[in-house]
């Protein structure tokens, strides 16, 4: 072997990646070559170096939550209507309007709760938004369990105040906020969790003749509804209705 | 609504997601920011949840990964900053360039701040190999099968990366020092 040849075996020589022949090779040809060995030795301290001082970057637990909900949606999904198209393209997604529909067709449904095959199949259309709206993590456009950071993010951003409160103590931590539409409006959405569950409250002007429902439920899929100082609020999750009502209640409480 | 979760989940949930931060780390190397990284993660979770029918259980990291890393390039492809223009550098430079020249010890003084900045300048394919060998600690034979390149490519890949790592290193040392 030549130093030539001995050089394009050094790496794989420190990391014990050789065969047998050519280690035993390399190996003779190091002894008998002072240069060759002090090139290895700086390539062996050069991959220790690289090992010990690369950060490794951890899942955060978020993103663990996320993607827990996300396959438990996919399956229930993939049993109501076979596997869902999914495009890489994560973020070119319509979000804003495939939530706000789920918040329309809430407001429709209830509005004509008699006619319960609509109601129905108008919950169903917005089971199926909102489980996409899990998926394709856009979620939060600020992220923040801060209620001091994500307030201040909507201003200049909207024409009103949404008041924002943090029910960590209660379980129901804020994760942050993005901007929607519903009813025509441009809305606040506040997004918390329950346990790996999002919890999403749509405030916009009570402006529109539309109010929203005080409650409603289908499919294990409701919404808590009150107006308040001018506001409409909604609040839409996947989580029993007990507890949207309690974390209605309790949001309520702590805005009025 | 748990009871409803069919056990598929629970198996995949079970095989896959210890292997999450492995998933998450490669991601964030090759695309350089976090959030990029997390929407990736969470799509290639989803195309392996579809996929996992086809899995045979051999190596669940290894495979995960390759999915991981189908997704991270579709993403920089599709859009931005890197070009793929590797295959074209490995043709024009035949050998290592680094020869480690440098003696041992001043590799011993790199601060680690430094390294992550010279890994980010490399190309992905240099990074991606640097990562899965050094910091996740897959063999090259591991690292052949998830990047899907021969065994002899991921050596000198890796041989050649390291060198252009430390010499980034270098200029960014010249860069920073009086």
């Amino acid at each position: 072997m030549n130093c030539d040849e001995s050089r394009l075996l050094l790496d794989a020589y420190a990391d014990g990646e050789l065969d047998l022949v050519r280690h035993i090779e390399l190996e003779a040809h190091l002894k008998a070559c002072p240069t060759c060995l002090r090139r290895s030795e700086a390539i062996a301290a050069r991959r220790i170096r690289i090992r010990d001082s690369l950060p490794r970057f951890p899942a955060s637990q978020e993103l663990r939550g996320r993607i827990h909900a996300s396959l438990r949606a996919e399956a229930r999904g993939a049993a109501r209507q076979g596997p869902l198209p999914f495009p890489v393209a994560w973020r070119r997604w319509n979000l804003a309007g495939l939530a706000a529909s789920v918040t329309v067709a809430l407001l429709a449904g209830y509005s004509w709760g008699s006619h319960h095959a609509r109601s129905t199949s108008l919950a169903d259309e917005a089971f199926a938004g909102h489980m996409r709206s899990l998926q394709a993590s856009h979620l939060t456009d600020v992220t923040s369990t801060d209620r001091h950071t994500v307030k201040p993010w909507f201003a200049g951003k909207l024409d009103f105040s949404p008041p924002v409160v943090d029910l960590a103590d209660l379980g129901f931590p804020l994760v942050g906020g993005r901007l929607d539409q519903i009813d025509g409006h441009t809305a606040a959405a506040l997004v918390f969790r329950r346990r790996l569950h999002a919890i999403n409250v749509f405030v916009w002007p009570a402006r529109g003749a539309i109010s929203p429902p005080r409650s409603a439920t289908e499919s294990g899929f409701s919404a808590q509804g009150w107006t308040h100082g001018g506001l409409n609020f909604l609040a839409v999750s996947e989580i029993p209705a007990a507890e949207l009502e309690q974390f209605a209640g309790e949001f309520r409480k702590r805005t009025e | 609504m748990e009871a409803s979760v069919p056990t598929e989940t629970s198996t995949f949930e079970q095989l896959m997601l210890p292997h999450l931060d492995s998933a998450y780390n490669l991601s964030r190397w090759l695309l350089r920011d976090p959030h990029d990284a997390e929407d990736a993660v969470q799509d290639a979770c989803l195309r392996a949840f579809r996929a996992f029918g086809g899995f045979r259980g051999a190596d669940g990291r290894a495979w995960f990964l390759t999915i991981v890393r189908n997704v991270c390039y579709s993403h920089l492809r599709q859009g931005k900053r890197e070009s793929l223009k590797v295959a074209f550098e490995e043709d024009l430079h035949g050998s290592p360039e680094d020869s480690g020249e440098a003696n041992a010890q001043s590799w011993l003084e790199v601060k680690g701040e430094l390294l992550r900045q010279a890994l980010e300048r490399l190309p992905p394919e240099y990074r991606e190999v640097i990562v899965l060998h050094d910091v996740e600690g897959l063999s090259y034979r591991e690292i052949a099968g998830v990047a899907e390149i021969p065994l002899g490519t991921v050596m000198s890949r890796l041989a050649r990366g390291r060198g252009k790592l430390q010499a980034e290193l270098a200029s960014l040392s010249q860069n920073t020092s009086p």
